[in-house]
This record gives C-alpha cells, structure tokens and sequence, in this order.
C-alpha cells in the first residue's frame, strides 16, 4: 500500500511479511533518493525466558528452552546440554555425541527444507507462496515435502516428536534408538540426500540480484566435522578465533529503542551468523561431494552474496542427509543412553549452530544445581544489525526501482535470512518512506 | 465405501492447552472404532499432505479460534469438491503452525498439487487456551461433542464395525 505524504514522498506500507515466522516492523526512510533510516523494529513483548530459568533446576533447560521454537528446539536442547555437562565437568560418550548430531541432523532438514523450498524459492520463481508455486512446480513442492517428511521421520525417531522432541536430557538420552528403528529410515534418508543434490543444481539456475555482505562472519568450528550440534571454537572471518567457553567475553548484548530483541556485537563490531558464516568459515570441512555440489553450482569457497544462501541451504541439506546416514550406518545397539550429570557450582557456556547460526546458552548454578542466572542469544537476535545493514544496502542499491518492486527486493533480503522472528516477534510490517 | 479410503487425523500440539483437543478426540475415536479406521495424529501441519494423500476422504480435528464460546464444535468442509479456504492468513501470519504453514495451507498446497481427498471434514473446537498445560474446563466438557461429529462424519462414509483396515497408522 503507498501512502502520499505531505511534503510530497511516500509511505509505502506491506501489513504482513509472508514468509517468515514473527512479528515485527520495519521503517525504510529515503529523502533525495539517499536512505537516511533503516530500523527493524522488533515489538513483540520479551518472553522472559531467562527469568522462567532462574530457580528451575539444572535438569529442566532442554525441554524449558526447546519450546522457545517449534522448528530449531534442537538448537536450544544442545546448548543447553552442553552448557549444564560443562559446569558440572561432565564427558559424555562418543555414542551420546553422534546421536545428538543425528538428531540434530534431523532439525537441519526439516528447517532447510522448509525454508528453502516454501518460504524462499517463492521470491525467485515470481510467486506470492509455495501453494501458487505448486500449481506449476508440483515436482519441486512434492519433492520439498519428501524432504521435510525425512527430517519430521528422523526427529520423531530420535527425539520422540517432530516438533519439540521429549527424548533429550542433560547427559544424553532417555532412550537409545534401535539399530533397527534407524535403518528404517535409511531408503528415505538415501532419498532425501539425492533430492538434495538435485536440489542445489536447481536452485543454482536462480537469477540472483548482485549483493555483498562485508560484516565478520561468525561460526563454531569443530576440529573433526562441520559445525553441527557443537563446536570447539568460535571462528570469525576475520581471523579471530577463541574457545567456546570465551564466547561471552567476545559476543555484548545491548538494548535498542526500537527493538525488543537485544542486538549484539562482536568484538565491538557487527557480524553474522548462520548458513553462510558456516559454509565460509569451513568449506573445508563438508565433504568432498558437497564442496563439489556447491562450486557445480557457481559458489566459492566463500559466499558473500545473501540472496545465494539458499544455494548454500541446499549444500548443507546434502550434507545433513550424508552424516545422516554415516552415523545410522556406523550405529550399533546397546549403548547406554546418559550418563549420570551431578550437579556443583559454576558458571558456563553451551553453542551449537541451528539451521539459521550460531546459537548460545550461558547458565551459572549453585552447588544444589539450582540455575542462578540464565542467558540465551539465538542467532535471529545476534543478526538483526547485519539484517538491518543489508536492508540499507539493498534500499540504496535499487532505490530506482518502482516502490512496489523495492519493497518487495527489501522483504528478500529479510527472507535472505530464514529469520526465526517466532523467537522474538511475530509479525512484519514493512514500511518504506520517500519524500 | 472402504474404512481403508478414510483417514481421522488429530491435529495439534498435546501440550499447548486446548491444542491438545485434535489428540485426545483421536485417541477416543481409536479406542471406540478400535482397527475400524485409521487413525493417526500429527503436530506439524506440513505432515498433512503427506499423511491424507491417496485417501479420499479425511477427517481432521483440530482447535480453532473464531470468537465462538470455547468448548463450541463446528464441522467445516474442506475437500476437492468444496470451494478453496482463505489461506492468506494462514500462510502469511505465522499463527498457522510452525513457519507460517497451518491448516488451510495444507489443504490448499494439496489441491495445487491434485491430492486433496475429495472430502476433508475439519471438526473444529474452539479453544479458549493455548498456554502450556491441560485442556480447558469448556473443551473438556465438549470431548464426547467432538468425537460424536467425528463419528457422524465416519457413519456418512460408511464406516461399519464389520470393516476392518489391518495396515499400520502411517508416519
């Protein structure tokens, strides 16, 4: 909707973001085709999480905070289980670690999926919503919902449910599953990791508008693997690179007026996490036939172009299928499924990458495991500086464009970053003002 | 008329207050039809497509909010041959399921894609809480109304106690 002002510019109004999850504005203000203004404004009410923590017991993070969001409480179960095994000086089994990553492996493709074939691939194809891009992609929508089955299967299996899994405890499981339960899932998993394959040559033929993100990237690294469901460090593009138990020291949460998720920065500077970070700051570690899937598809070994993560979405949806299946493969029965987490006093950190960055939990217990302060920073939050900043990039990039195209090229780049706005807000009202 | 072409799905997250409805009227109608029909439940609105493709009529029983008195069942029909539902409030609001997919998106994709059972029968409750614990007492006084609908719904489509499906609820 455009708006004509007084002194002769514009206002133009989109009532609802689609394609996102979450309630917020945002404000685009442009005078003498110079933006002058660019704020996300983040309005929906805190939830006090954090508040909720203090005083539950240590035991009672992993399933509190997973139900902070129905498609990443993987993200949110690990941090936190990492966070209480460190405090209490706890080593989990080798067993414990590769089903947490399958596990994980299992929100990875239900969110990657689900992104990238129903909420992102709309804006490339010309189309409001994957239902109107059904009706002349059926084959690609019905391959989207083979994907995000394998991941629901894979999360059911492992976690107990699809959404919110109830199998996930400080020191490991509940239940161990069967070699037999996870071999059943192999033929769709076999599937899936071709489907995504395919996938990134289909995405690969997108037009993408040119971008470049110039921001730190910010990922966990893990000497064995690609970052998953924990790392050792945190690596930046910058060369900076620290244990995760720093993490705090590095990464400064502050409040801003028009927002009520916190901003953050990154040795005092602003910075990025998620999908791209990822891929940039570990090429090397994705497996020879993802790395050749993604520079197939016109990627390098670093991507600094947002409008191109869903390429890079893909490759890690191959690569979540493949580590998939080693750990399926290489899974024997009768591992026990914890192991016993005492609690003492102390203080730490616990990170793992979500679908859509880096996520961290820093809780401090007393000697009766009682949580005496908690703090949660999930990567939609830590990236609203660098969401905001592409938002000014594209608005002045192509402030030419006719203000319905503009708008639309501003709600891209937002889409650019899967936003998990549900863990903050819960609507998007885009306002675009020209005089 | 087959009991093996009519699916009942409950739908909805069996934490979240009266969400739960979708679950426990599933696992009523699983108890009195016993292998009678299929029954299955889902959280997650995208596993719709998949879980009622192939079958030609479906059942789903879901917690709605229309400013309706809580506890109030409705039967909203939904399939090929009914008109398409509005789904942009769905789709575009995030209040529709996890990453803005709900319901009506699902029927909706489904009749894009050309699999959307002939009938779909939403037996609505209207909810009058979605905080975390139990159902509310108004819904909780409506369960026997709502698996009542759904049995109609079944009696329409000839379900029979002598018919019997012997495959396994599918995932």
């Amino acid at each position: 909707m455009t708006h004509q002002l007084k002194d002769g510019g514009q206002v133009l109004n989109v009532g609802m973001l689609a394609r996102v999850e979450g309630e917020g504005g945002m404000h685009i203000e442009i005078r003498d085709r110079q933006v002058v203004d660019v704020k996300l404004n983040i309005f929906e009410p805190p939830r006090f999480y954090e508040g909720f923590l203090r005083g539950r017991k240590y035991t009672e993070p992993p399933d509190i905070t997973a139900r902070i969001c129905g498609i990443c409480p993987v993200a949110y179960q690990s941090a936190s289980t990492e966070a209480m095994e460190t405090i209490c000086g706890v080593t989990t089994t080798d067993a414990i670690q590769d089903m947490r990553r399958l596990l994980y492996c299992g929100e990875w493709i239900e969110s990657h999926a689900l992104h990238i074939f129903m909420l992102h691939a709309p804006d490339f194809l010309g189309y409001e919503s994957v239902i109107e891009m059904a009706k002349t992609h059926g084959d690609v929508v019905k391959m989207a919902l083979r994907l995000k089955k394998a991941g629901n299967d894979l999360m059911e299996v492992v976690g107990g449910r699809a959404i919110h899994p109830v199998n996930v405890k400080v020191g490991g499981f509940y239940r161990m599953p069967t070699v037999a339960e996870l071999q059943g899932l192999r033929p769709d998993l076999e599937r899936g990791l071709e489907d995504a394959l395919a996938a990134v040559e289909l995405v690969a033929g997108f037009d993408f508008p040119d971008m470049e993100q110039t921001y730190t990237y910010v990922s966990l690294r893990h000497p064995q693997w690609y970052p998953l469901e924990r790392g050792t460090e945190v690596v930046a593009s910058n060369g900076t690179r620290f244990p995760v138990a720093e993490i705090a020291s590095h990464i400064k949460e502050f409040h801003v007026e028009h927002s009520n998720a916190l901003h953050a920065t990154f040795d005092g500077g602003m910075y990025f996490v998620g999908p791209l970070a990822r891929y940039s700051n570990s090429f090397d570690q994705l497996s020879s036939r993802c790395q050749e899937a993604a520079l197939a598809a016109g990627l390098a070994e670093t991507c600094r172009n947002p409008f191109k993560s869903i390429i890079v979405r893909c490759v890690e949806l191959a690569y979540a299928f493949e580590e998939a299946l080693r750990i399926i493969d290489g899974w024997t029965d009768g591992h026990p499924p914890s192991v016993p987490v005492e609690p003492r006093a102390g203080e730490g950190v616990g990170a793992s990458e979500a679908p859509r960055g880096t996520i961290w939990h820093r809780y401090r217990i007393d000697a009766d495991g009682i949580i005496e302060d908690a703090q949660i920073v999930p990567p939609t939050s830590q990236n609203q500086a660098s969401i905001e900043h592409d938002l000014r990039t594209a608005a002045q990039q192509w402030v030419d464009l006719d203000d319905h195209t503009l708008t639309h090229r501003c709600e891209e780049a937002i889409r650019n970053y899967d936003p998990c706005i549900s863990c903050a807000t819960h609507f998007l009202d885009l306002r675009v003002e020209r005089s | 008329m087959s009991a093996r072409d009519v699916i009942v799905i409950g739908l909805g997250s069996p934490d979240r207050g009266d969400d739960a409805i979708g679950e426990v009227v599933a696992d009523r109608i699983r108890a009195a039809f016993g292998g009678m029909v299929t029954v299955t439940t889902r959280e997650d609105p995208t596993a719709l497509v998949h879980t009622w493709e192939g079958k030609r009529a479906a059942v789903v029983v879901d917690a709605v909010m229309s400013g309706r008195n809580p506890g109030t069942v409705r039967v909203m029909e939904a399939g090929a041959k009914a008109p398409p539902l509005p789904t942009h409030a769905f789709t575009a609001s995030g209040r529709g399921g996890s990453h803005a997919f709900g319901l009506a998106g699902a029927v909706e994709l489904s009749r894009a894609l050309d699999t959307l059972p002939e009938r779909v029968a939403i037996v609505g409750v209207e909810a009058g809480t979605f905080a975390y614990g139990h159902l509310s007492v108004p819904v909780r006084e409506h369960i026997d109304a709502a698996v009542a609908a759904v049995a109609d719904v079944l009696a329409q489509e000839g379900i029979k106690e002598e018919s019997c499906v012997s495959e396994p609820s599918p995932r």
